[in-house]
């Protein structure tokens, strides 16, 4: 296969012809869905680049070590002086890293390379090792959507963007398939074509410091990048320098106007913010929620007094039965009608804890630490429990002060009680599994507003910890998977705009499903941590099987009790400002043995804060 | 080579964030948060280049003040020798890299040295460069905790104490904090939080002729950087010798209990923990009058060092979030300059 051989996606094309005429366009994302040729592509860029240019391929496997070097074990035993083993960063210095997937790459990985691309220089500060050397690079990378969003900050970084679709019209795809399998057909494999492109950006690369980029270029440039909401001023200079490199490709001399246009949506299309619908969405509230001050005031007032609500249900267990049957609900609650509603006020939610299991692990995220089982991860300390992983630092810390002793001639010696070993921590996310109650009684006095807002803060701390989300509606007699396990929590949060309110409360069906997916789960991927997040206001008046309704969801609780590696939370929906209080929901909570709270306990936690700065100002001034 | 501070347009509270910390190092460090691509690095790093000298013992690797707090070493070489050389080193930058570990930030056993002397000694860490200089953390929400809990550590006591693979030492570490941050890719503890000194926002510019000439200046910079460094070397001169000259006016410039008072009418009026903001602001307060060449702090100069002072520890209570705060603070500093 060749670069000029390549069906379609000339804008694809374009974009690495450009990169490969100016380093400075910084990189290309190609985002798109598997097997549509991004690798292949890709791969092929190296043809259009001198050819000693580096190409690094970062494999998703990698570890930091090897990524920004570290000891070289052999030298360093040999020579019994630190010598240290150059990493990937190094390699790629003056070229080209490729990164497949890169939204499946750990996040700590991405931090490191985007920190050293940053620097334009690696530096080194690991295993009694300290130096730096150069590293300027560009990224090529490419994604599959479905498999979970990138951060916007990493997104910035590249200077272009590609939205990859399958290709459709037949004659094309007829040419895909006798390029892929040309051995089968008439070999038209012409290597001349790519020699001749990789000339062409050859040439062209000198003549950019004379091309001209008129004052008003630079001023359509910023107002096109004023005009898009572009955030940042990375995306102007992108633009720019595209620019002269398509000018400079169409052997022009000066940039023009048509120029800027046709590289246009290759700089901007990925720099509009993520977050700005959500911004959008808060300033849609400021005004609902300027009005309902009041209203948070005395709220304010009761919370001092939560105790009361909580560890005293209403109702005594014997007859709970009958009141989830025929709760005591005014007749607006069974409102027939379906009504979506939009999402409510986000906030910051409070930071949860999970416990640490001795479970050693292959994970990233974000949320809780693990022991790491591969070699990957934080090498937080060295340990003598010996297991595959030498430290090989500590291991030379422990044998150095004794090679006088030992008699050391040339290689050091090193004795078995010297030998140290790697401890490993890393953070994992969540697969965090929400259970939204869809009933009708979630619709009264909009309720749902403020329970969909929740969740969609929920969601926003989930993005931030790089969980997983799943999402499950239980309504109208049924429980429905409406978001399977994925890492895009943005789809999640359209998913959660959609959902609609009517009907009866199937609780223990939301459970039972619930249950079942993270069954599912842990069958293919055993080592996952789950975090059940039951919303609802534990109104259920609907059993699916013949037992009653309490009864079914003992059980159902029963089961979930059981589940390795899952947590539980019950968010109480349930207006505590009324009046009447059922505080249904945090009978359920204890039968699931969750933790339970209401939406006002979800927010970010001010006696936390303060226990913690106390805390610091005692070790402080 | 590194883009000079004086070319960065725009961001203004962030220039003069960074400045007053190079008056005054006491202020304690600088957090700068906002959006990408927003100059947040680069105008740190280029911060080095308009560093002043200080005094430090000769050949010390810890930076010891002559007059301060010393090393094991410089301790041990005073009692035998009785007396300390000492000579004028520029201040740095020293960067804290997200993959660092552990025993390179507090320092660790030499192996090189235990290999060829059989002896242990020290080898000085991040922690060691960093005493008497700026310690800059880019991304410092994506800092490990267990680095972040070191840190803590000895920016609490202004000392590293060492006690591994059987070396003992004990070493000051006071540095400047810098910390750079995208709040959209998560927080920052609040212990953390607390120990910077000032802390600014920064977006994007909208103006089109200032982003104009920020393209302007950074495609002249890529291509011709000497030029486009010696093009600015006066500029870079004169703002380093009006920090210096800052810096000497700093002790002359008299805090009246009237001005104690004006910022205790601030801090008082809004829901703050602990003293450590009146302090951060009367510093401050009194490194931006010695900046604008005064001889006196004025209202303005308290309002603008309470506004770095402040954002990041207004409370936040469990109903209300950051932004009706902050009005209110916007308000009441209104009505200090009024």
């Amino acid at each position: 296969m060749t670069f000029g051989n390549f069906v379609g996606h000339e804008d694809a094309k374009l974009a690495l012809i450009l990169n490969a005429i100016d380093f400075n366009c910084g990189g290309v994302l190609f985002v798109g869905e598997k097997g549509s040729g991004k690798t292949t592509l890709s791969r092929l860029f190296r043809n259009l680049l001198p050819e000693e240019t580096p190409f690094v391929e970062i494999p998703l496997n990698v570890t930091e070590d090897v990524l920004l070097g570290g000891i070289d074990i052999e030298e360093t035993i040999q020579s019994g002086r630190k010598v240290f083993q150059h990493g990937i960063l190094d390699r790629a210095h003056g070229g080209v890293i490729y990164i497949d997937d890169i939204n499946l790459l750990s996040q700590e990985l991405i931090a490191l390379i985007l920190e050293a691309q940053g620097r334009g220089e690696n530096i080194i500060e690991r295993e009694g090792l300290a130096l730096k050397h150069p590293a300027r690079f560009i990224l090529v990378a490419s994604m599959n959507p479905e498999e979970g969003a990138l951060s916007p900050h990493l997104l910035d970084r590249f200077g272009m963007c590609v939205l990859w679709e399958r290709l459709k019209e037949p004659f094309l795809r007829i040419e895909v398939m006798k390029k892929a399998a040309h051995e089968l057909f008439i070999n038209d494999e012409d290597e001349d074509q790519d020699k001749k492109l990789r000339k062409q950006t050859a040439l062209c690369r000198p003549l950019l410091k004379n091309i001209k980029i008129p004052g008003e270029i630079e001023e359509y440039i910023t107002a096109k990048c004023i005009e898009n909401y572009i955030s940042g001023h990375r995306g102007d200079l992108f633009l720019l320098y595209a620019s002269r490199a398509y000018s400079a490709f169409c052997g022009y001399e000066e940039v023009t106007q048509k120029h800027v246009d046709e590289v246009l949506p290759l700089v901007l299309t990925h720099r509009k913010r993520i977050f700005q619908q959500m911004e959008e969405q808060q300033r849609e509230h400021q005004e609902e929620k300027q009005q309902s001050k009041q209203d948070e005031h005395t709220d304010r007032q009761e919370q001092n007094d939560p105790q009361s609500e909580k560890t005293n249900p209403e109702k005594p267990h014997n007859d709970s039965d009958q009141g989830m049957d025929n709760p005591d609900t005014p007749l607006k609650e069974s409102s027939p009608q379906e009504e979506v509603f939009p999402l409510g006020n986000t906030f910051k939610t409070r930071h949860f804890v999970f416990r640490k299991d001795r479970l050693n692990r292959i994970a990233s995220g974000r949320r809780t630490k693990t022991r790491s089982k591969d070699k990957g991860g934080r090498y937080v300390k060295s340990i003598l429990q010996p297991r595959k992983d030498i430290a090989i630092d500590a291991t030379i810390r422990a044998a150095a002060p004794y090679q006088k002793i030992r008699d050391r001639k040339e290689t050091l010696l090193i004795y078995d009680e010297d030998l140290r070993y790697r401890q490993r921590e890393r953070k994992m996310g969540h697969l965090v599994v929400f259970v939204v109650d869809g009933s009708g009684s979630m619709g009264v006095q909009k309720r749902m507003i403020g329970t969909k807002g929740a969740v969609q803060s929920l969601l926003v701390d989930c993005y931030q910890k790089r969980d997983k989300v799943s999402m499950i509606v239980f309504r109208k007699g049924r429980a429905e998977v409406v978001l399977p396990p994925t890492s895009s929590v943005e789809l999640a949060s359209k998913r959660l705009r959609d959902i609609p309110i009517g009907g009866k409360t199937p609780l223990s069906a939301g459970l039972l499903e619930a249950y079942n997916l993270i069954r599912r789960v842990t069958l293919k991927s055993p080592e996952t941590r789950f975090l059940l997040l039951l919303i609802t206001d534990g109104r259920a008046n609907q059993s699916i099987s013949k037992a009653p309704v309490g009864e079914e969801i003992e059980k159902v609780s029963r089961l979930l009790r059981e589940l390795k590696f899952t947590d539980y939370i019950v968010v109480d929906t349930e207006d505590k400002k009324k009046f009447i209080k059922t505080d249904l929901a945090f009978r359920v909570a204890s039968q699931l043995g969750a933790d339970y709270y209401t939406i006002d306990d979800l927010k970010a936690d001010y006696l936390a804060d303060i226990v913690q700065s106390k805390k610091s100002e005692l070790f402080g001034v | 080579m590194i883009f000079p501070f004086t070319a960065i347009v725009g961001q203004e509270e962030m220039k003069t964030g960074l400045i007053l910390n190079v008056i005054d190092p006491s202020i304690g460090g600088l957090l700068i948060m906002g959006e990408k691509g927003t100059a947040k690095s680069t105008a740190v790093r280029a911060l080095a280049d308009l560093l002043p000298e200080i005094e430090v013992v000769k050949e010390c690797s810890f930076n010891c003040d002559p007059n301060g707090f010393l090393c094991n070493q410089c301790r041990e070489r005073l009692n035998n020798e009785g007396h300390l050389h000492s000579e004028r080193k520029k201040m740095r930058v020293v960067e804290l890299p997200l993959g660092v570990t552990e025993d390179r930030l507090v320092g660790t056993l030499d192996i090189e040295h235990a290999l060829k002397k059989g002896e242990k000694r020290f080898e000085p860490g991040i922690l060691a460069s960093a005493n008497r200089n700026f310690l800059y953390v880019d991304e410092v929400n994506l800092l490990e905790d267990h680095i972040v809990d070191l840190l803590l550590d000895s920016a609490a006591m202004g000392v590293n104490t060492v006690e591994r693979e059987g070396i003992s030492f004990t070493h000051p570490a006071k540095f400047i904090l810098v910390g750079t941050m995208n709040p959209e890719e998560g927080d920052l503890r609040p212990q953390l939080l607390d120990r910077f000194g000032l802390c600014v926002r920064v977006v994007s510019i909208q103006d089109k002729g200032e982003r104009m000439e920020i393209l302007r200046r950074k495609a002249t910079f890529d291509s011709h950087p000497e030029e486009f460094l010696t093009a600015r070397s006066s500029e870079q001169r004169n703002l380093s010798g009006k920090i210096i000259m800052a810096k000497d006016r700093l002790n002359s410039i008299r805090i009246t209990d009237d001005i104690l008072g004006k910022i205790v009418d601030i801090t008082c009026s809004l829901n703050l923990d602990g003293h450590r903001p009146d302090i951060v602001i009367m510093k401050s307060a009194r490194a931006l009058s010695a900046y604008r060449e005064k001889d006196t702090i004025e209202q303005n100069d308290i309002k603008d060092a309470a506004s770095l002072s402040l954002s990041h520890r207004l409370k936040r209570l469990p109903f209300e979030d950051i932004s009706s705060e902050s009005e209110k603070m916007q308000s009441i500093l209104f009505r200090t300059q009024a």
